[in-house]
């Protein structure tokens, strides 16, 4: 990163090196099935960024759509024919230099435009709300906009840390704590070597030990991208859940959506044990269903194993559906599935939180044609019936709505932008790690581990300096 | 009401008699009413010193109130200033004009830099220092420096009355009352009580309340702080035995000699008092096995290693190293407590076990066995207050116009106090004249990560510094504290002699102009090659290379390339300071500049302040979460930036908080004109074009 620093600094007029920050990118369109996708760079480096994609044309003029030929600046590989925009500061959305990428929504587009500005010089992903942070210190937004995108910002923030969780469960999950532990411990070691060692007896061999653990983990991080091209499996789509006590006819309604028997169907409570994926399409919309096991406590360990991965996969949902069986709303599993799981679900501040929520009671036609309708919650719900399809247009219209909202977020189309993201910060980490052994001095080694460490706990969170003391005081004696 | 100046000579002449009556110092019986005072601090420690004095420097009447005036400088602890972390604090300090680092080039005995081979960033200027020649140079420093007052008395309360609007807090401090019932007069008050508040020194099972060994603790005061409010907390620590020097065998003992030549703490000093032929050496020795039985056997001895307390888990006492990593040989540092003193220090061997088993312990050790202990270790136990409870300008958030500075906010150092003496000093005088405060941004210095870590963390053990705790720490060296702080504490505080801005503005102007002149030279590597063949520049480079980047390579110096390009280089040669920091500057430019940036991205966020009086628990129309909620109004963040490093504290929670900002400059746009912008910021994108 450092030589491209340099690279950056020669080709940098100098006044551009008072513009402050670095030069952040996102999707920032909705990640329904739309034809088009916008991406948006901001900050100085966003006329690089225009064109590095656009080689060998001119920047266009400013605040004027042009069509562009988008290519990979590390390749040259065509991308796409798209439209760009170039707002020059301070007149853009943010009050900075602002670059707009108007492509074909496709993911292998989007993909590609977001891992082709991640390797130009000085730009990164955004984090959450960085774009609003951004336009609000440059004055850009009155306070009343401030607060409507408070929500909106909250709303990302949870679909990214969701997103996450989904990509951190998995062996990649696993891969990237195990590599930040490591990390946090050499640099310990190092952060303890300049700290302590003078006067202090650590014992011999601290650093050797340490580039011995930076260079295997070079090894890894590098196998790893190599890799990982092939391997992730990109599970895209709104992630719908399917919950609720067993036997409330789950399964039945997986079934009934994605037009298939995806799930084993039987009066027997607890037949489905584990978690079950199926991507359909409902409504226009890319989802991804899962079956879960009916949540109940006290049976037998394979069935506990599968109600702890539903309350797992729950905790992922961008939109809950509950089902409950209307004909059995007084029986124990019912009462005990709306006051441990809906009762937080429902109680969480509508704003706190941006999961959706269905309440579905399946089995109506066990009801009696007449009479009162049954009242389980203050929640509204949907009365439908499995076996007579009664309630599903219902139903498909109430979901239709619901995805929309859920789609409609701008800047949570998360599989892509959440694996460009893993690519982007694990190769700095990588590149970092290479600066570790060619550094003049140790306080510059320092650095580059910090930098590397920095990109890996933005992944996997954490990242303080106490952490780092800790480790000192767990592995040396020192001080006097 | 007193002819200050000459006052304070008066003193002056008086201690160098040793003894004095008290009432020579205090009052003089003269005032009738009660005396008046712009700051009046209390407390003569390392923290003390430098909040009287810069209080003073910046223009303020002040007092210095002490229990005695004959202890004012002194060293309780260890007989050495500076280190890893600690000696890039006394640069800071020392560019903001204050005092230890000056007192210590007159002071040391034993001048050394650790991590040389380490890299520039994390030098650490450290000395042992003569303990009653340090004392001697702070006295005489503090009773000449103008509009400064030494008054000998106990402070046993704090005069309070109703707050003034406008600002956050219950009420607002007027002045102090000694123990002998008279008061004091003041616009703003600095404590640095020390170890003083409900002091307790522990040897083996004994325990009696002393703020230090031989010295009253303030118990009154620190009862009037926990009823106004203010939640308090407890630490130790220790202190190691002085041995007597003919008791000890060096000979057998391997010696640590000073560095040839010294290096100055200050950016004034060319050079320290004392020849490296003169000054005293160090040795090292280790503890072995039968140390650790003697501390294994007689825990049940020892209650300052048994109570709950936190102590330092990196400034151990040997019963906690011994507990914690056994079977290890710890290393024991013989230090010399001054020229002509007839004690050592053996820093490491903080120890609090009864008198008698401390020598038995001790003659165990090679080279100490017929060691005689002077002095014996003790333990000190002390109440500290959260320092969350102070603003970074380390003004409380309960009491208006009440400082705090020090061991009261729960640091450990010399260095560490020192350096928030200075900041409490320049604040509690900005205050008097209704300036803005002066606050050190993480970005800017070692201060500023000091308290920043202080006031929005907390600490649960006495916190010293590290430089590992600086994000920042390539950009904030020893050899560049000038440039960070000497122009806003000339300008901004007021506390900046016009000789060392001179100075530090002459530095920067020859540092641009010697950096502007290694970018604009430019030769091919291949005559590069020629011209300076010791470096091992490799010719396969087409493009032409700069004179700053031959300087990066390690075998190369400002000498050297001056001999190589005598025209225009040699002239930046001539002061060896200057050619050394353009060495240091050119090593580390790559990775400065990609610092810088995150540097602003900081900034931008420090520029966002919050409004003072928001109650983060009752406010309704912003959904934040409890915990965070909590969290936001324990440590009460004046901006975005420090909202954002407390942990726990969302992205999304810091976006709702962007509308008490925008609120916040509503405000501020109609009472003040425009907005204030960070009071840094300026200056950084000036350190930017160096």
């Amino acid at each position: 990163m450092w030589r491209k620093l340099q690279i950056l600094a020669a080709c940098r007029p100098r006044s551009l090196c008072t513009a402050p920050g670095a030069t952040i990118f996102a999707l920032s369109s909705g990640r329904g099935r739309c034809g088009v996708a916008v991406i948006r760079t901001s900050g100085p480096a966003s006329h690089q960024a225009l064109r590095s994609l656009t080689a060998p044309r001119a920047l266009p003029r400013a605040r004027r759509a042009s069509l562009r030929l988008l290519c990979d600046p590390r390749s040259g590989a065509p991308l796409d024919r798209a439209l760009v925009l170039w707002f020059p500061g301070p007149q853009s959305f943010t009050g900075e230099d602002c670059a707009e990428f108007h492509v074909h929504g496709g993911p292998a587009v989007v993909s590609g435009v977001l891992q082709a500005l991640s390797s130009v010089p000085g730009l990164r992903p955004a984090q959450a709300g960085e774009f609003t942070r951004r336009a609000f210190a440059h004055g850009k937004l009155s306070l009343p906009e401030v607060e409507g995108l408070a929500d909106l910002i909250h709303a990302e923030t949870e679909a990214q840390r969701r997103q996450a969780l989904r990509q951190l469960e998995g062996e990649l999950g696993q891969l990237s704590h195990s590599w930040a532990e490591t990390l946090t411990k050499a640099l310990a070691h190092v952060e303890a070597y300049i700290d302590f060692a003078e006067d202090d007896n650590l014992e011999e061999g601290v650093l050797e030990q340490a580039d011995q653990e930076v260079q295997a983990l070079e090894v890894a991080l590098g196998a790893h991208l190599q890799d990982a091209r092939r391997g992730q499996r990109l599970r895209s789509g709104v992630h719908v859940v399917v919950t609720g006590p067993p036997n409330a006819g789950k399964s039945s309604l997986v079934n009934l959506l994605s037009q298939k028997p995806v799930s084993i169907v039987s009066s027997e409570p607890g037949t489905t044990r584990d978690v079950l994926e199926t991507p359909v399409d409902l409504a226009g919309f890319p989802v991804l269903l899962s079956d879960t096991a009916g949540l109940r406590e006290g049976v037998g360990a394979v069935e506990q194993e599968g109600v702890r991965r539903a309350r797992e996969r729950l905790e992922q949902a961008d939109l809950v559906l509950a089902v409950l069986d209307a004909s059995d709303l007084a029986a124990p599993t019912s009462r005990e599935f709306l006051d441990t799981v809906m009762a937080p679900l429902v109680s969480q501040d509508p704003r706190g939180s941006s999961q959706r929520l269905l309440l579905v009671l399946n089995k109506c036609d066990l009801l009696p044609a007449e009479g009162p309708h049954p009242q389980p919650w203050s929640h509204p719900h949907l009365l439908l019936s499995c076996l007579t399809r009664e309630g599903l247009d219902g139903l498909l219209g109430a979901l239709r709505k619901e995805l929309a909202v859920v789609c409609g977020d701008p800047s949570t189309g998360p599989p892509l932008l959440t694996r460009a993201r893993h690519r982007h910060h694990l190769q700095c980490c990588l590149d970092a790690l290479g600066h570790y052994k060619q550094a003049g001095d140790l306080a510059l080694a320092a650095e580059a581990l910090r930098i590397a460490r920095r990109h890996l706990t933005q992944l996997t969170g954490g990242g303080g300096s106490e952490e780092i003391l800790d480790v000192i005081f767990r592995d040396f004696c020192v001080g006097k | 009401m007193f002819p200050l100046r000459a006052r304070g000579l008066r003193v002056a002449a008086s201690l160098s008699r040793q003894h004095l009556p008290s009432a020579r110092l205090s009052g003089d019986g003269a005032a009738p009413g009660c005396p008046h005072f712009d700051v009046v601090v209390v407390g003569g420690g390392h923290a003390g010193t430098e909040a009287a004095a810069a209080a003073a420097r910046c223009g303020s009447r002040t007092l210095l109130l002490t229990h005695r005036a004959d202890t004012i400088g002194q060293m309780s602890c260890n007989p050495s200033f500076g280190g890893i972390g600690k000696g890039h604090l006394m640069r800071e300090v020392d560019a903001l004009d204050g005092l230890c680092s000056r007192i210590c080039d007159q002071s040391g005995v034993h001048y050394k830099v650790l991590n040389r081979r380490k890299g520039p960033a994390v030098w650490g200027l450290r000395a042992q220092i003569d303990r009653k020649l340090y004392k001697q140079n702070m006295q005489r420093e503090i009773l000449s420096t103008p509009l400064l007052t030494v008054q000998e008395g106990a402070v046993e309360d704090l005069i309070l009355t109703e707050p003034e609007p406008g600002h956050a807090g219950k009420c607002r401090v007027r002045g102090v009352v000694l123990v002998d019932g008279s008061t004091v007069h003041a616009e703003s008050v600095v404590l640095t009580t020390g170890t003083f508040l409900r002091g307790l020194v522990v040897i083996g099972l004994e325990m009696h309340p002393a703020g230090r060994l031989g010295d009253q603790p303030s118990v009154g005061l620190a009862q009037t702080l926990e009823k106004l409010g203010f939640v308090v907390g407890r630490l130790k620590t220790g202190t190691p035995p002085r041995l007597a020097r003919d008791s000890i065998d060096f000979s057998v003992l391997k010696a640590q000699t000073p560095d040839d030549p010294s290096v100055p703490f200050s950016f004034l000093s060319e050079t320290v008092w004392i020849k490296p032929e003169d000054q005293l050496p160090c040795h090292l020795t280790h503890t072995n096995p039968r140390v650790d039985a003697i501390i294994l056997e007689n825990l049940h001895l020892n209650s300052h290693v048994r109570e709950t307390t936190k102590g330092p888990r990196y400034c151990p006492s040997i019963e906690s190293k011994v507990l914690r990593f056994p079977n290890r040989m710890h290393q024991v540092w013989l230090e010399p407590e001054g020229l002509d003193s007839d004690l050592v220090y053996p820093q490491g061997l903080s120890v609090t076990l009864p008198a008698e088993l401390q020598e038995k312990m001790i003659t165990c050790i090679r080279g100490l066995e017929k060691a005689r202990v002077v002095q014996p270790g003790y333990g000190v136990q002390y109440d500290y207050l959260d320092p969350r409870q102070i603003t970074p300008s380390l003004e409380t958030r309960l009491v208006q116009r009440l400082f705090f500075a020090g061991q009261i906010n729960g640091t450990t150092g010399y260095e560490e106090a020192a350096a928030q003496g200075v900041i409490a000093g320049v604040n509690a005088s900005l205050r008097v004249r209704c300036r803005p405060p002066f606050i050190v941004s993480r970005t800017e210095g070692y201060i500023g990560v000091l308290i920043d870590d202080l006031t929005t963390h907390g600490t649960s053990e006495p916190y010293r510094m590290f430089t590992s705790r600086a994000e920042f720490r390539l950009s904030l060296r020893p050899d560049n504290a000038d440039s960070r702080l000497t122009f806003r504490g000339y300008k901004d505080a007021g506390c900046v002699s016009q000789q060392r801005y001179d100075r530090a503005a002459w530095m920067k102007t020859s540092l641009e102009e010697g950096l502007s002149a290694l970018e604009s030279i430019e030769f091919s590597s291949t005559k590069w090659k020629k011209l300076v063949p010791q470096a091992s520049i490799s010719t396969s480079r087409s493009d032409p290379v700069r004179a700053l980047d031959v300087l990066k390579y390690e075998e190369v110096d400002m000498e050297l390339l001056a001999q190589a390009v005598p025209d225009p280089l040699a002239k930046y040669t001539e002061c060896r300071e200057l050619a050394e920091r353009l060495k240091i500057e050119a090593s580390y430019e790559s990775v400065l500049l990609h610092q810088q940036e995150e540097i602003k991205e900081v900034q931008r966020d420090e520029a966002l302040q919050l409004p003072e009086d928001l109650d983060y628990m009752s406010v309704t129309d912003v959904s934040l979460s409890h915990e965070v909620r909590e969290k936001l109004h324990f440590s009460r963040p004046q901006t975005i930036g420090a909202a954002s490093r407390i942990p726990g504290v969302t992205p999304a929670a810091i976006v709702n908080l962007l509308k008490f900002v925008k609120a916040t400059q509503q405000r501020q746009a109609v009472t003040n004109g425009p907005p204030r912008t960070a009071p840094h910021s300026h200056d950084a994108s000036k350190r930017q074009e160096l």
